[in-house]
């Protein structure tokens, strides 16, 4: 038990079921697969497994999205990093051949791949076509592929062993805004869920609910919250697809009120569909979300931080609903 | 597709040539040149094709020193730049820099009308590391600065910022912050150019990086089918982002696929902005007589790494350090010096200075005016207001604003 990054934990996921499968294939551009911790080895996938496995490709992620379910239609476990100016690219291929093939075949096609798609553009300074405010809200919304996102190094790893056994192809969605955090995490592998939320905090008055990177801002207005007396039941929601209705649903059932935090656009968020799945299932509770604007992000830092949802605001919403 | 002779031949039209009449006093280097004067300029100028015409020596003197100042004006601002960002932890700008490439852009807008109404000058589209071609289109200085300051006055209100800026008043349609969308969208403008029988061009910059995406191909392949006047201004600077382009295309020229989708096309040395300009007059020329699109690879090479100033120092050109990002394959020091051994500035210079264009002592001259230009658009920039917060929720359609919603 080390204290690990997000990215070394994802890593020694990958690491791992790349040793124990050596029909494995990873594709990346521009971010190798490459991560460092203080105390343990470094990982570098491309010199450990060698450029046939391990390739770096051109600018262009149609291939590398491409090739990923190729590989799985063909019998092999497979992984593409994508990164964040591209996290769009690969939607035609995801949506259109990838979350149908099982369907369209009636069952017979499987394809065992991970597409991890880095969402650096929800920090701030990325503006314009480097933001993306629209990926995990477009990627939930497709069917036929488990989109996740992990917000913790530990979820993250057991997600990520999760993801790569799932004969489903699964979004793995990186809050890149959280490369810095660390916690404990195991060297020894484990899975973590594709299917349920984590409740982070247990509490009466009010339910609520994050997801990526927003988890940190939810955090913080929770703790400030609990100083002032307000008990409040944080969720985390790690799966976008599909939606951990049931652990929503307890919730909200127990607290009554429901604050539904996104870092995406407001209009068909995640938040939007956890307020929605609350409503169907809890009678007289009452429900806010709080999102991005539906306005592409700003170049300029005094514009684009007043348009996050950040602790500060968080807090405040869940005054007025207290 | 070697058809430059017979270009070269064709009668001016008139237009940014201004078709000055007479055989300027140059016209016996002309001749000179079509015979090889680059033996008098050893050392500075490499001749990539001597097929093509020397459009450049026809030039009147103000226009050719105008490309000098042009290159001048690139450089500082990126050295200023540069400095700004290694030595003043309160400057929040950032740049992609385009040090070492400055001849490119220089030499290809200097062929193409950039004043006069929107519906008659020529369009161009640019990448992540626009501030060269932003410059050389026309775009203003101090708003270009102040945008990538993120100012309210800056070019574009600050919604920008530097991978992002745009000036439609000079045809400077503006960066493309992503590689690949903003060449298919280029053969758009040309194919409304031909639609409307304008004789306007559609110019597309793209790096090597942008070999690998499907849109390269597609632009190409529609262009030529369309016969659009397009000009695909390829800058081979050897790397995309940390990659040595060599794990990104098969082809040591890329010219080569361009060639494939039957699209003549030229090899430049990009360090000289005389050869660009003469690819890029006749690419214009052809664009304009309805002659289709035109394929332009300069050779060149940026003096920084991909994105800042890492390996750099103050005061000093280029950056040789080893760039934490670059971990698959970095540049050599080696390569970043022997390149600079061939810099766009000093070729410019010498060559003018051979031509009887310039003395050494006009050209410092026109050096210091250059620097106190920059200066002064810094230190405009600098002053001006930041963005309202507000404001973020403009400018999402062509009338009001949308709700703010990270407010309950």
């Amino acid at each position: 038990m080390t204290e690990k990054t997000w990215m070394y934990s994802v890593l020694e996921a990958v690491q791992w079921e790349m040793r124990n499968d050596p029909a494995m294939t990873w594709i990346f551009e521009l971010t190798p697969p490459v991560a460092t911790n203080a105390g343990m080895p470094v990982i570098n996938l491309e010199t450990e497994f060698g450029r046939r496995r391990v390739v770096n490709t051109g600018i262009d992620e149609n291939w590398m999205a491409s090739a990923v379910p190729g590989a799985g239609l063909a019998g092999s476990k497979a992984a593409t990093y994508i990164p964040y100016q591209g996290a769009g690219m690969p939607y035609q291929v995801i949506q259109n051949h990838a979350g149908k093939l099982r369907s369209m075949s009636g069952g017979r096609a499987s394809m065992p791949v991970v597409f991890v798609i880095e969402m650096t553009g929800q920090t701030p300074g990325f503006a314009g076509q480097h933001s993306d405010y629209e990926v995990d809200t477009i990627y939930a919304h497709i069917a036929g592929v488990r989109t996740v996102v992990p917000s913790t190094p530990y979820d993250a790893k057991g997600m990520m062993h999760a993801a790569l056994r799932s004969p489903d192809p699964v979004v793995f969605l990186y809050p890149a805004g959280l490369r810095m955090l660390s916690e404990e995490v195991s060297d020894a592998p484990y899975e973590v869920p594709l299917t349920k939320a984590a409740v982070r905090q247990e509490g009466s008055d009010l339910t609520i609910v994050g997801s990526g990177a927003g988890m940190p801002e939810v955090l913080e207005a929770a703790a400030t919250l609990t100083g002032e007396g307000m008990s409040v039941e944080v969720i985390d929601l790690r799966v976008l697809k599909e939606m951990d209705t049931e652990t929503l649903v307890t919730s909200v059932a127990k607290t009554r009120r429901l604050l539904a935090v996104d870092q995406s656009y407001y209009t068909l968020g995640p938040a939007a569909e956890v307020v929605a799945r609350c409503a169907e299932n809890v009678e007289g509770a009452r429900f806010r979300r709080i999102a991005f604007s539906d306005a592409p992000p700003p170049a300029s830092p005094e514009m684009f931080t007043w348009m996050r949802p950040d602790a500060t605001r968080i807090a405040d919403a869940a005054r007025r609903m207290v | 597709m070697e058809i430059g002779s017979e270009i070269a031949n064709r009668p001016r039209r008139g237009g940014e040539d201004d078709g000055r009449t007479g055989l300027s006093r140059r016209g016996f280097l002309r001749v000179a040149g079509l015979a090889g004067v680059a033996a008098g300029l050893a050392g500075h100028v490499a001749r990539a094709d001597g097929q093509i015409g020397y459009f450049a020596m026809d030039l009147p003197d103000d226009r050719l020193a105008g490309m000098l100042r042009t290159i001048l004006r690139i450089r500082w601002h990126e050295r200023t730049m540069a400095d700004r960002m290694l030595s003043d932890p309160s400057y929040r700008a950032y740049n992609h820099f385009y040090a070492g490439q400055e001849a490119v852009a220089t030499g290809v807008c200097a062929a193409l009308r950039n004043d006069g109404p929107f519906e008659q000058i020529d369009l161009v589209y640019s990448t992540h590391r626009p501030t060269g071609h932003a410059l050389a289109k026309g775009v203003d200085m101090a708003k270009m600065q102040a945008e990538m300051d993120f100012r309210a006055t800056g070019l574009n209100g600050g919604y920008a910022a530097e991978m992002h800026i745009s000036d439609p008043s000079v045809g400077f349609i503006g960066a493309d912050g992503m590689i690949g969308p903003g060449h298919v969208i280029a053969t758009g403008s040309a194919f409304a150019f031909r639609a409307r029988g304008s004789d306007q061009v559609s110019v597309v910059f793209g790096g090597d990086g942008t070999y690998a995406t499907p849109h390269f191909h597609s632009a190409l392949n529609n262009a030529r089918l369309l016969d659009l006047p397009f000009i695909y201004v390829l800058e081979n600077n050897l790397y995309h982002q940390y990659a040595h382009y060599s794990y990104s295309c098969p082809h040591t020229d890329i010219a080569d696929a361009a060639r494939a989708y039957g699209i003549p096309a030229r090899v430049v040395d990009g360090q000289d902005v005389f050869q660009v300009y003469n690819a890029a007059k006749e690419a214009v020329d052809r664009a304009r007589a309805g002659g289709g699109p035109t394929f332009i690879e300069a050779k060149t090479y940026r003096y920084y790494n991909h994105l800042g100033a890492p390996g750099a120092e103050v005061g000093k050109l280029g950056a040789f350090g080893y760039d934490p990002l670059a971990i698959t394959s970095f540049r050599p020091e080696r390569e970043v010096r022997a390149w600079m051994q061939r810099d766009p500035v000093d070729i410019a210079r010498a060559t003018l200075i051979d031509w009887g264009v310039l003395t050494a002592e006009a050209a410092d001259a026109m050096e210091a005016e250059v620097r106190a230009e920059v200066d002064a658009a810094f230190a405009w920039a600098a002053g001006q207001p930041l963005c309202n917060p507000e404001d973020g929720l403009k400018h999402v359609f062509a009338e009001g604003e949308v709700m703010p919603r990270q407010v309950a």
